[in-house]
């Protein structure tokens, strides 16, 4: 919402600048989000009142004067004689300029000294500021002048301007409008509000035999009324009416239409004026459109309506779309003589969805969905059409339509003081609360420990106790309000523990050297199918882009991988933690997961060393997945390989089990896909359901004493075929459970040369140990000879000597 | 010349020789032709025995007095010797680049929101969570915001569709309904997490972003601590140098409400002498009877921010898709 600072101070005397303005309004809630000066003449002239006029110390003909600018008291320098202490004058203040004479540049006033005494700005002859007017002197001005008033509104020209963009939270309807914001300075400095007068308008009742008015839906329209003023003459603005609007981003229409924009933001009270003679049988029927119906409003657009939208009709058809906007067939125009002119009161939620239906808003929708004010009907109508026959003639027929089947007595809510100071932390006494309250315009009834507050119609806000504590915060300023610390209470909840445990998985994946990445949660429909066909989906997407909810994070890893290949980063390792949603028949899950995805080199480039040119490949994925896991405190998972085309997205990929359940899976991702996403090297990834990594970690640490015996290590190398595993080595040893074995560690796995192809050579070192003694040859060949035999018989292994 | 006369010169030859050899190899050259089983000391050794008993005594300490002196210098060379030969070719050129193992790093808004929740836990605050699919009752009724309420508007939600309406919440407020839905005053939460609003992704608007919610449910709790414990937050996240503005402002579910503006020098910079940085109020009384909390008994406040925001802040970034763009360039800044 605009407003001008000339505007405002119609309605209400404030001490403030400009600035302290915007300051003032932004503390007590109307955030000023804009604010634009606007040229004029006499740019930095105010009207100044010559306190005191004393000789100056070093100068005879100069004098030295006390002047109040409005603001405050100011020491000037002058050499004018026709003048003496109490005149009002102009005085132009430091920084701005006197008018540039013809073929000069214009000069800009400082703070100086003259002859040894400084001098705060300077007082105006007529001369200086390019006034016709010839005086020997400066200029005095009128004494009922207002001192501190810019000299050009002083003058009646348009002067000086500040434009205010305001930002109106939508409890406050009652601030859509000049007075509206006008009642809250008058509440913050104490000064009374000035309502523009209104004078009695013509007595009688002649309307009622001129127009039948019917409201057949008073649940939509609780209050209608309808004045007439007939033998207007259409016409353009004055000058005034239209700069106002101007000033404020409104186009001047017409004078009629002009004016109940006008007052629209004047009082906040959206006016509807209709040209009588188009109206059928002079008849306004107030009526829910029928299903279907067609209607053309003012902006030329054909709407088809609802059974849920109000419409104001003649005798035959409708009108207008109550609230909303008006109906072409009846619009005022050139040769409109007599104007009807309507103002209602609708109820918002309606406003609301027919504007939002529609997708059609406007500054009476805008007003009215909020909560306009049903008591300022009668007013509104009344100050507008006064204005309509002061500037666009004809005369009003007296008497008001005006239909309001349930008037309801204004609200009632006591406030105890008490309760004001409990919740706010401070200490106001009774009698500021309640002054508070009165400054607010609020008719009170003062008991011992509260005040009963009668509510104003236009303060739809206002509901419970609570809010009347809103209103003393406000006037109090919360910024008066100390900061304290909060007592000493822990919270608890059971996610406390949980936010630290993922801090600690991130911890242990970012040590491993991989960097965190944060994907949309909203990806495409395609990239989300390429691990899963049940996604969820949004009913409303921005675009195709994002359309479903990600089931996986994979996806988002890719883009990213591909986002850096793009700009020739090619080495990358990344993690992600973080929530996926998936659909199982008709309930969705939010699950947490971990995935890791690795391609490009295995180390950071360097100068030297044979292994520069290394790519990493499973095991480099598979030892991350070990370290991770270790380190959370998850054991006794095994891998298995998925046999056959996977789901998709690897080209060999394995599960990662424990007991039954499945923790993930990881392997290669398809090379046509690496392809498909721009990506240089093989690509590595795994995903794991952290969740469940979670709850089935076993996170304690128990202390085992270190060995105190030396251990005995036996190496076999054997050659085995290419499809025996490394687990189902390790699983033939522990099925002999052999004695005082510590550890097994595969050492080496070879092909080529004295291998036949289909076989591999693997080396195993096997280290026995014993806790309390030192084991001896004899302890252990039995032992391992054992192993060795049972390899040979189980996996075919021929050991190689 | 006499026995005893010649044990010194000859010591002192070796000593002249030892310090002369340039390599191990010459040093043991050295070595052998005087100590070795011929060499010229050893020689002389040998005339000991042919020494008269009165002379012996004075001679044999003598001769071990110089061997011991010879052996020990001969160790001392060759210990140096041996450093010398260590020593590489060519002298190490410090100044290479090392053999990096590079460690990772978190991302900025972990590390931002990791750093708000330790603020926050010096408070005795703990982190809950809560689902981001969300239904419109926790979501926007229970927080006092019914489905024709004007506020509403400003934020435009994705739908799920579905027969019980399932949403992405707009904002962690949803969380304080189910965690007041399930325990019971006093209540003093922080809640991370991701928040979805329909707005296109630009400079400063991305679909999914993050949010920190905070509530704190008691009895007697006020506005005023209200705004020490954000100004305790800001300052420490922010420095110290930061000033907070607390202007009144609305949200269905506070009352009274304000917005918390804040200026820095950074702030400045941008041209601007206030930042908006976060709403926040006292719980209104309706929520509390939503959730079966009693407003005459208890009272709370509640406030919640943008974690990009701050982040943006903090490290002066000025496109937030920078954050989900996930660039390595940019992930390894920080």
């Amino acid at each position: 919402m605009k407003v001008t600072l000339n505007w405002l101070r119609q309605y209400v005397e404030f001490p403030w600048s400009a600035e302290k303005l915007s300051d003032r309004l932004t503390m007590l809630g109307i955030e000023v989000e804009g604010m634009q000066k606007t040229g004029g003449e006499f740019e930095g002239v105010v009207v100044a009142q010559v306190l005191t006029r004393e000789k100056h110390p070093n100068a005879d003909k100069l004098s030295l004067c006390r002047v109040h600018d409005g603001q405050g008291e100011r020491q000037i320098v002058c050499g004018a004689q026709n003048f003496s202490a109490g005149d009002k004058v102009p005085l132009i203040l430091p920084g701005a300029s006197l008018p540039p004479k013809l073929g000069e540049t214009s000069f800009t006033i400082k703070v100086g000294k003259i002859r040894g005494v400084e001098s705060q700005g300077m007082m105006c002859s007529p001369q200086e500021l390019g006034l016709p007017d010839a005086v020997d002197g400066l200029l005095i001005l009128s004494p009922d002048a207002v001192v501190g008033q810019s000299f050009a509104a002083y003058l009646g020209k348009s002067g000086s301007d500040v434009v205010y963009d305001l930002e109106i939270t939508p409890n406050r309807p009652d601030l859509n409008s000049l007075i509206g914001i006008a009642r809250e300075i008058s509440a913050l400095t104490g000064n009374p509000i000035r309502l523009p007068i209104i004078a009695s308008l013509p007595l009688g009742n002649e309307l009622a035999s001129e127009v039948t008015v019917q409201v057949q839906d008073s649940e939509l329209c609780p209050r209608y009324t309808i004045r007439l003023i007939r033998g207007v003459k259409i016409g353009a603005s004055p000058t005034w009416l239209k700069s106002a609007l101007e000033a404020v981003g409104l186009r001047s229409i017409n004078n009629v239409v002009d004016i109940t924009n006008y007052v629209l933001l004047e009082c906040g009270q959206p006016l509807h004026a209709f040209d009588f003679n188009l109206l059928r049988d002079r008849t306004i029927v107030v009526r829910r459109a029928f299903e279907g119906e067609k209607f053309t409003t003012l902006d030329g657009q054909e709407r088809t309506l609802t059974s849920q939208m109000l419409m104001i009709c003649d005798a035959e058809q409708g009108v207008a779309l109550a609230g909303v906007m008006g109906g072409r067939n009846s619009e005022i125009n050139p040769a409109t003589v007599d104007v009807l002119l309507e103002s209602a009161y609708f109820k918002s939620q309606s406003i609301r969805s027919t504007s939002k239906k529609l997708d059609l808003r406007s500054d009476a929708s805008y007003r009215f969905e909020r909560g306009a004010d049903i008591g300022i009907c009668d007013w509104a109508s009344q100050r507008a059409a006064q204005l309509m026959v002061e500037i666009a003639g004809g005369s009003i027929v007296p008497g008001l339509v005006d239909i309001q089947p349930q008037v309801s007595p204004p609200k009632t809510i006591t406030l105890r003081f008490a309760q004001t100071n409990q919740l706010l932390g401070i200490a106001v006494p009774a009698e500021e609360q309640s002054q508070y309250l009165k400054n607010l315009g609020f008719a009170i009834t003062t008991n011992t420990d509260s005040v009963t507050v009668t509510i104003p119609s236009y303060r739809v806000d206002l509901k419970q106790e609570v809010d009347l504590i809103e209103e003393i915060a406000r006037l109090y300023g919360v910024d008066r309000i100390p900061s304290t610390a909060p007592m000493g209470v822990v919270g608890s909840h059971p996610f406390d523990a949980v936010y630290d445990e993922l801090g600690a998985a991130r911890s242990v994946l970012s040590g491993l050297g991989l960097l965190e990445a944060q994907g949309q949660t909203l990806i495409s429909s395609k990239s989300a199918n390429l691990v899963s066909m049940e996604v969820i989906a949004l009913d409303n997407p921005l675009s195709s882009d994002m359309n479903v909810l990600r089931p996986s994070l994979l996806p988002g890893l890719l883009d990213a991988l591909s986002h850096n290949s793009h700009q020739s980063l090619h080495d990358l390792r990344m993690f992600e933690v973080g929530r996926v949603f998936t659909r199982s028949a008709d309930t969705v899950r939010e699950e947490r997961r971990i995935a890791i995805a690795i391609t490009g080199h295995r180390h950071t480039a360097t100068w030297s060393g044979d292994e520069r040119e290394a790519r990493v490949d499973l095991y480099d994925l598979k030892g991350m997945i070990e370290e991770f896991l270790e380190r959370i405190g998850l054991r006794g998972y095994s891998c298995q390989r998925r046999e056959g085309v996977s789901n998709g997205l690897f080209l060999e990929s394995a599960t990662i089990q424990i007991g039954k359940q499945t923790l993930g899976e990881f392997g290669q991702l398809l090379p046509a896909l690496a392809k498909q996403y721009d990506l240089r090297d093989a690509v590595f990834l795994v995903e794991l359901n952290l969740d469940l990594v979670l709850a089935r970690r076993n996170p304690n640490k128990t202390f085992k004493s270190l060995p105190g015996f030396p251990s005995i290590r036996r190496d076999i190398a054997m050659i085995v075929t290419e499809s025996t595993t490394h687990e189902s080595v390790l699983a033939v040893v522990r099925q002999l459970n052999p004695a005082n074995l510590d550890k097994i560690e595969l050492f080496d796995v070879f092909r080529g040369k004295n291998v036949a192809d289909g076989n591999k050579s693997v080396a195993y070192a096997f280290t026995y140990r014993h806790a309390e003694k030192t084991l001896t040859d004899q302890e252990v060949n039995p032992v391992h000879d054992r192993i060795v035999a049972e390899l040979k018989q189980k996996l075919s292994a021929s050991i190689r000597e | 010349m006499s026995f005893l006369d010649q044990i010194e010169p000859l010591k002192q030859q070796a000593l002249v020789d030892f310090n002369n050899a340039s390599d191990l190899q010459s040093l043991d050259q050295v070595r052998v032709e005087y100590l070795g089983n011929q060499g010229k000391f050893t020689a002389l050794l040998k005339q000991l025995g042919s020494l008269s008993k009165e002379e012996k005594p004075a001679a044999g300490k003598q001769i071990n007095l110089a061997k011991v002196q010879m052996e020990a210098a001969l160790a001392e060379r060759r210990e140096m010797l041996e450093l010398q030969s260590a020593l590489p070719k060519n002298p190490t050129d410090f100044t290479l680049p090392g053999r990096r193992h590079k460690l990772g790093k978190l991302h900025p808004l972990t590390q931002v929101t990791d750093d708000i929740v330790r603020c926050f836990r010096k408070l005795g605050f703990v982190v809950a969570d809560g689902p981001e699919i969300e239904d419109d009752y926790h979501c926007f009724d229970a927080l006092n915001t019914p489905a024709d309420h004007p506020a509403r508007d400003a934020q435009d939600t994705f739908h799920l569709g579905g027969s019980n309406r399932q949403l992405l919440r707009t904002h962690t407020s949803s969380v304080q309904i189910r965690v007041m839905e399930k325990q019971s005053p006093p209540i003093r939460i922080i809640v991370p997490g991701r928040v979805y609003r329909r707005d296109n992704a630009d400079a400063t608007h991305n679909p999914t972003f993050h949010q920190i919610e905070g509530l704190y449910v008691d009895k007697h709790v006020t506005m005023s601590d209200l705004k020490g414990t954000v100004e305790f937050v800001f300052k420490q996240l922010l420095g110290d140098e930061v000033k907070l503005r607390f202007r009144p402002h609305y949200f269905s579910y506070t009352e009274p409400s304000m917005e918390i503006d804040f200026s820095s020098p950074v702030v400045k910079k941008m041209g601007k002498d206030w930042l908006e940085i976060a709403g926040c109020g006292m719980v209104h009384p309706q929520v509390f009877k939503t959730v079966g909390y009693d407003p005459e008994v208890w009272s709370g406040w509640a406030f919640g921010f943008g974690i990009e925001r701050i982040a943006m802040i903090r490290y002066g970034i000025t496109d937030i898709r920078l954050f989900y763009q996930n660039d390595v360039r940019f992930l390894a800044q920080f």
